[in-house]
C-alpha cells in the first residue's frame, strides 16, 4: 500500500507548507480523541452543497456521521444525503470497486451533480481500492468531475483530513472552469463553512463593503464557483490552519495573494475587512471599508453596553481546535471576559504563539484531551463558563457549569459584528439562566448549607 | 433580563430577511437553476411507481442509511457494567462518531476511547497501540474492567486481540488479575444490535470463566428466585426503571445482565463521575445460577441467548420488546412461567388503568395508516401496538431485519403477525432497505403518519408526514428515552405520544370549521 501521509508532511509543520519543526499531533492510544482525517475531509468538503458525497467503505463511517453537521445550504440540498457504499463481509474479500461504479453511476443517473466526491475509508484504503482509477473511468465516461478523496481515517487527525481534502481541491477542483466575465474580482473565503449561516453574515459585510466573493471554500458553496476560484484577487484564509497549504500552494501556482484572518470579535473582523481591500490595491474599496467597519464598531460599542456590564471580569475555560483557540480569546476580551484556560491539545506551535499573544500569564495552558483535565481546570480557575464543543457538553452540565457550544454542531452564529452580538448574548444567557442557582443549591431540607433564594 | 433590548435575529429568522433573499436569487446564477417546471416535473417523477421501482432496483448505493455499526452497540453493552471502559481497537475517527451519536440522542456524555491506529499500525499491526492504548486509558479513567472491541480496520489487517491482551499482560502493562473482556465486531458484519450482542455475550463468558464458578440453574439464591433480564440495545433509559418496578410488582429477585440506565441518565449533582451504575460484576459469574433468564430483544441477543441456554443451562425466554397491551401481557407471563410466581394484582389494575386510555383514544386512532422504520425487535413490538388501537402499518422498513430467531427470519414473524389482524392486511415489510426506499414508498403510497428514529425526518418532510420519534438516534428532541415505552406504563406514553400528534395535526389543519374545544 502506498502511503498516503506522505514522508515530508511529517517534516512539516501542522497547516503550513513550509518546512518547520512540528508536525500535526497524532492521536495518542488510549485517549478519547477527535475525529479522524476522513471525518476531516467531510468536514472541509461536505459544504460544496449541490454536490453528491459518496463514501466507500463499511456503513460505520457513513451510518453514523451522515447529517450531523450545521452547515447550512441557502440551496441545493445534496450535499445532506447520506450515500454509501456499506460494503459487507463479501465485499471486502472480493473487493469493492465494481460496487463503487455501480453507486457513482446511480448518483449520476438520479440526481445529476455537477459532481461527485468519492471518499475513501480505512477499509478500503487497506484493501487495495483503486479508487483514483474508477473514479477516473467514471468521470471519463459520465462526462462529469468524480473526485476520488483519499483521506482515510486511519492517517492521521481531522486537520489532515482537512488539508487533504485540500489537497483534493488543488489537483482536481480549482483552475477547471472560469467565471462569467460580468463577475467583478474578488476573494476567496477558505476555510468558513457556514456552520449556523456565519458564511452569509461575513458576506453582508462584504456586500456592504462592494468586496465581491469570487469562491467559496467551502461554506454553502456550489460546485462550479470552486472551478473558478483561481481567478480570484486574494485569498483569505478563515479560521482553518489546515488550509493554509491551500493558500500557500495557490500564491505559487496562481499569485493571489492570502492572509489569514477570523470574524470573531470586532477587531478581527475589522482587520479582515482592512485587509481584504488592502490586498485588492483598490483605495475606494478601502474608504468604503474604513466607513463600514466605523459605523458598525460604534453601533455595536452601543449594542452591546448593557451586555458588557453584566459579562465584565467573568472567567471562561476555553477549549476548542485550531485557530477558533485563539481567533474567539479576542472576542471574549472584547466582551470583557477573562479566558482563565485554554485547550492547546489541537493547536500548532503558531497557533499558541498567537494564544500567547492575546492572554496574560495568568492563563492555564490545557495541553491534552479528557474532560477531568478540563473540568479541573474550570475548577481550579472559578471560571464562570465553558466554552467548547459538543462531546464536552454534556459533562460540563453534570458540573453544573454553564456552557456555550462553540463548534461545529452550534446554532448560533458568532462571526462579524452581529456575531459578536449573539456571543455576548449566548453568554449572558447562559449565565444568567436561574437553573444554575436551582442546580448548586442544596434541597431545602438539608439544613448543613443555608438555603438562600 | 426582562424583554430583549436588542433583537438578534439568527438563522431562524435572519435569512428571509429581504436582502438575504435577494442574495440567494444572486447565487442561483452558479447554480445552473432548474426552472420551477422542471423542479416540479422532477418531483412528479420521484413520486410515480415508475421511479419507485428504479429506487428499489438499485443495488449498490445506499442512500440515507438506517443502521449503525456494531462497535457502537458494543459501546453500549459495555456501559451496562460497573466502572467499565469502553475500548475501541481501530483508528480514532469511529469511535469519535460513536461518542458524539450516542451522546447526542442521550444528551449525555459517553466515556470510550480508542487505541488510535495510524498507517504505522495498519502495516505493522496494531499490538503496539493496543498495548500503549491500554496503559493510557487504565492510568486516565481509572475502570475496573475495560471492555475491548474492533473496528472494521483492526479486522481487516487481522489482529487478534485475545494474543495482544496477553502480551500486555506478559510486559505488566496491565496485572494478571486486571479484567479485559473483549469481542469481534466488523463494521461490514451485522449492524449495532450484532454488536451489543457480541460484547454482552463477550463480557459475560469472560468474567464468568475467569472466576471458575460453576454454573447451577436455580441455586443462586437459597430462595431460588432469581432471574437474569436482558434488554439489548435499549435506547430508553425510562424502560430500565419500567422494568424494575414491573419485576418489583412480582417481588421477585432479579439481576439486570446490562444495565446502562446509570450512565445515561445520571443526576447534575455538580460531579462527573465518569462511570454511573452498572451491573456489577461480581453479579455476572452469580448470574449463571439464576433460576433463568429473560431476554426482551430476542433478534439482538441470539448469541447471549445460546450462550446462556448452553453454558449456563439456563431457561432463556426470548421475547421482542414488549410493546402495548398483549406485549406486556406476554411478558407477565413470561415472569410468571420462568419464576413461578403469580401475576401481581397491582400490575392487573395497571393494565385495567391503559386499557380504559386506549379506549378513550382509538376513535382517532382507527384506520390511521402508518410507516414504521426501525430495529427488528423494536418493529415486532411496535406492530403489535399499531393493530391492537386499529391502526394500520403499511410500509416497515428494517434495515438490519436480516436476523433469525430459531430459523424464523424476521421478515416471516413480522409477516405473520400483520397477517393475524384485519388491520395488517395492507402491510409490507421490507428488509436491508434504506430511508431513500421509504422515501419512494411515503410518495408514492401516502400514510397518516411515520414513526421511526430522527433520520426519518426528512422522508417524512417531503412526504408531508408527521413523525413520532421512537426508537435511536433521536436527536432532535429532547428527554423522549427518558420515557418508558415498554409495559403497560409504556403502552399509555406512545399512546399519548401518537394520538396527541394526531389531535395536533387536526387543530394545525383544521379548516375552521372543526376548531374543537373538546376532543
Ligand atoms: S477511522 Fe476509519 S473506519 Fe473509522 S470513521 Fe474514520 S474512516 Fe471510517
Amino acid at each position: 500500500m502506498d502511503p498516503i501521509r506522505k514522508d515530508e508532511f511529517d517534516s512539516e509543520a501542522c497547516g503550513s507548507k513550509a518546512p518547520k519543526s512540528k508536525p500535526c499531533p497524532r492521536p495518542k492510544p488510549g485517549e478519547a480523541a477527535g475525529g479522524c482525517s476522513f471525518d476531516g475531509a467531510q468536514i472541509t468538503l461536505l459544504p460544496i452543497m449541490d454536490a453528491a458525497h459518496l463514501v466507500h467503505g463499511p456503513i460505520a463511517c457513513a451510518g453514523n456521521s451522515w447529517e450531523s453537521r450545521g452547515t447550512l445550504s441557502s440551496g441545493p440540498s445534496l450535499s445532506q444525503y447520506g450515500f454509501a457504499t456499506d460494503l459487507n463481509d463479501s465485499d471486502i474479500i472480493f473487493g469493492g470497486e465494481k460496487k463503487l461504479k455501480e453507486s457513482i453511476d446511480y448518483i449520476a443517473g438520479r440526481f445529476a451533480p455537477p459532481a461527485i466526491f468519492v471518499y475513501s475509508t480505512c477499509v478500503t484504503a487497506l484493501i487495495g481500492e483503486d479508487m483514483d482509477a474508477v473514479c477516473k473511468e467514471a468521470g471519463d465516461r459520465l462526462g462529469i468531475p468524480v473526485i476520488p478523496v483519499n483521506s482515510p481515517g486511519f492517517v492521521g487527525s481531522k486537520n489532515l483530513g482537512n488539508r487533504l481534502a485540500g489537497d483534493a481541491l488543488l489537483q482536481y477542483v480549482i483552475g477547471t472552469g472560469e467565471p462569467e466575465p460580468e463577475l467583478p474580482p474578488g476573494v476567496n473565503l477558505i476555510g468558513e463553512y457556514n456552520i449556523a449561516g456565519e458564511m452569509w453574515d461575513i458576506e453582508k459585510l462584504m456586500n456592504s463593503a462592494g468586496i465581491a466573493v469570487t469562491s467559496r471554500i467551502t461554506g454553502d458553496a456550489r460546485y462550479k464557483e470552486i472551478t473558478w476560484a483561481h481567478r480570484a484577487k486574494v485569498n483569505m484564509v478563515v479560521c482553518s490552519r489546515a488550509l493554509l497549504g491551500l493558500a500557500k500552494e495557490m500564491e505559487s501556482r496562481y499569485g493571489i495573494p492570502y492572509f489569514e484572518g477570523s470574524f470573531y470579535g470586532a477587531k478581527e473582523t475589522t482587520y479582515s475587512l482592512r485587509q481584504m481591500a488592502y490586498l485588492m490595491n483598490d483605495r475606494d474599496m478601502e474608504r468604503r471599508v474604513d466607513r463600514l467597519t466605523e459605523r458598525e464598531e460604534s453601533r455595536l460599542t452601543q449594542d452591546l453596553r448593557p451586555y458588557r456590564k453584566i459579562l465584565k471580569g467573568k472567567r471562561a475555560v476555553l477549549y476548542t481546535g485550531g485557530v477558533k483557540s485563539w481567533s474567539v480569546i479576542s472576542a471574549l476580551k472584547e466582551l470583557g471576559v477573562q479566558v482563565v484556560g485554554v485547550g492547546t491539545n489541537k493547536s500548532t506551535e503558531d497557533d499558541v504563539r498567537r494564544i500567547a499573544d492575546r492572554v496574560g500569564d495568568d492563563t492555564e495552558y490545557i495541553p491534552e484531551g479528557g474532560a477531568t483535565r478540563i473540568l479541573k481546570t474550570v475548577r481550579e480557575r472559578k471560571a464562570d463558563i465553558m466554552i467548547a464543543g459538543g462531546r464536552n457538553m454534556y459533562v460540563a452540565m453534570k458540573e453544573q457549569i454553564p456552557f456555550i457550544d462553540i463548534n461545529q454542531e452550534r446554532h448560533k452564529a458568532y462571526a462579524g459584528y452581529e456575531g459578536l452580538l449573539r456571543l455576548a448574548k449566548e453568554l449572558t444567557y447562559s449565565l444568567a439562566n436561574p437553573i444554575w442557582k436551582l442546580a448548586s443549591s442544596p434541597a431545602p431540607w438539608d439544613k448543613e448549607v443555608p438555603y438562600d433564594r | 433580563m426582562s424583554k430583549d433590548r436588542l433583537d438578534i435575529p439568527d438563522y431562524n429568522t435572519l435569512f428571509s430577511e429581504h436582502r438575504f433573499v435577494e442574495q440567494r436569487l444572486n447565487k442561483q446564477q452558479f447554480e445552473a437553476p432548474c426552472s420551477e417546471q422542471e423542479t416540479a416535473e422532477a418531483l412528479a417523477y420521484s413520486q410515480s411507481a415508475e421511479y419507485m421501482e428504479k429506487n428499489f432496483n438499485r443495488k449498490a448505493v445506499v442512500i440515507n442509511p438506517h443502521k449503525a455499526c456494531q462497535p457502537l452497540g458494543s459501546i453500549m453493552a459495555a456501559l451496562g457494567f460497573e466502572k467499565t471502559l469502553p475500548f475501541v481497537h481501530g483508528s480514532q475517527g469511529c469511535n469519535s462518531y460513536f461518542r458524539s451519536h450516542l451522546s447526542r440522542h442521550f444528551k449525555e456524555p459517553t466515556p470510550a476511547v480508542s487505541s488510535s491506529m495510524t498507517e504505522d499500525a495498519a502495516v505493522f499491526g496494531g499490538m503496539s497501540n493496543l498495548i500503549d492504548g491500554l496503559e493510557n486509558s487504565i492510568a486516565l479513567y481509572k475502570p475496573e474492567m475495560v471492555a475491548l472491541c474492533t473496528t472494521c480496520m483492526a479486522e481487516v489487517i487481522g489482529d487478534d486481540l485475545s494474543s495482544f491482551i496477553g502480551n500486555a499482560r506478559q510486559k505488566g502493562v496491565i496485572s494478571e488479575d486486571f479484567p479485559v473482556a473483549f469481542c469481534n465486531t466488523p463494521s461490514f458484519v451485522g449492524s449495532h444490535i450484532t454488536g451489543y450482542d457480541s460484547m454482552l455475550k463477550g463480557i459475560l463468558s469472560y468474567l464468568y470463566e475467569r472466576s471458575g464458578l460453576q454454573a447451577a440453574p436455580g441455586s443462586g439464591e437459597e430462595t431460588g428466585e432469581k432471574l437474569n433480564v436482558m434488554l439489548g440495545f435499549e435506547p430508553y433509559t425510562g424502560n430500565f426503571a419500567e422494568i424494575r418496578k414491573i419485576l418489583d410488582a412480582f417481588d421477585t429477585k432479579y439481576t439486570l445482565l446490562g444495565d446502562h440506565s446509570g450512565n445515561y441518565d445520571s443526576p447534575a449533582t455538580g460531579e462527573y463521575e465518569y462511570y454511573y451504575g452498572g451491573t456489577k460484576l461480581a453479579d455476572v459469574p452469580l448470574a449463571a445460577n439464576a433460576l433463568g433468564t429473560l431476554s426482551l430483544q430476542k433478534y439482538t441477543l441470539k448469541k447471549t441467548q445460546d450462550f446462556i441456554s448452553e453454558t449456563w443451562k439456563q431457561q432463556v425466554s426470548a421475547l421482542s420488546t414488549p410493546l402495548g397491551i398483549a406485549g406486556t401481557d406476554k411478558l407477565l407471563e413470561a415472569i410468571s412461567e420462568l419464576t413461578g410466581l403469580p401475576i401481581p394484582a397491582s400490575l392487573l389494575e395497571e393494565r385495567g388503568r391503559v386499557v380504559d386510555a386506549l379506549t378513550d383514544s382509538h376513535p382517532y386512532l382507527h384506520g390511521k395508516r402508518v410507516a414504521l422504520v426501525g430495529d427488528p425487535d423494536l418493529l415486532i413490538g411496535l406492530i403489535g401496538f399499531c393493530m391492537e388501537v386499529g391502526m394500520e402499518p403499511v410500509h416497515i422498513v428494517c434495515s438490519n431485519g436480516d436476523v433469525d430467531f430459531n430459523e424464523v427470519k424476521f421478515k416471516e414473524e413480522a409477516e405473520a403477525l400483520l397477517a393475524s389482524s384485519p388491520y395488517g392486511s395492507e402491510a409490507t415489510v421490507y428488509v436491508g432497505n434504506d430511508l431513500w426506499h421509504m422515501r419512494s414508498l411515503l410518495l408514492t403510497d401516502p400514510v397518516d403518519l411515520a414513526i421511526g428514529s430522527s433520520h426519518l425526518k426528512f422522508a417524512a418532510k417531503d412526504a408531508n408526514v408527521p413523525l413520532i420519534r421512537v426508537g435511536f438516534p433521536i436527536f432532535d428532541r429532547h428527554h423522549m428515552h427518558r420515557y418508558p415505552i415498554l409495559g403497560y406504563q409504556g403502552a399509555l406514553n406512545l399512546l399519548s405520544q401518537i394520538v396527541n400528534t394526531v389531535l395536533d395535526e387536526l387543530d394545525r389543519n383544521n379548516s375552521g370549521f372543526n376548531y374543537d374545544l373538546v376532543r
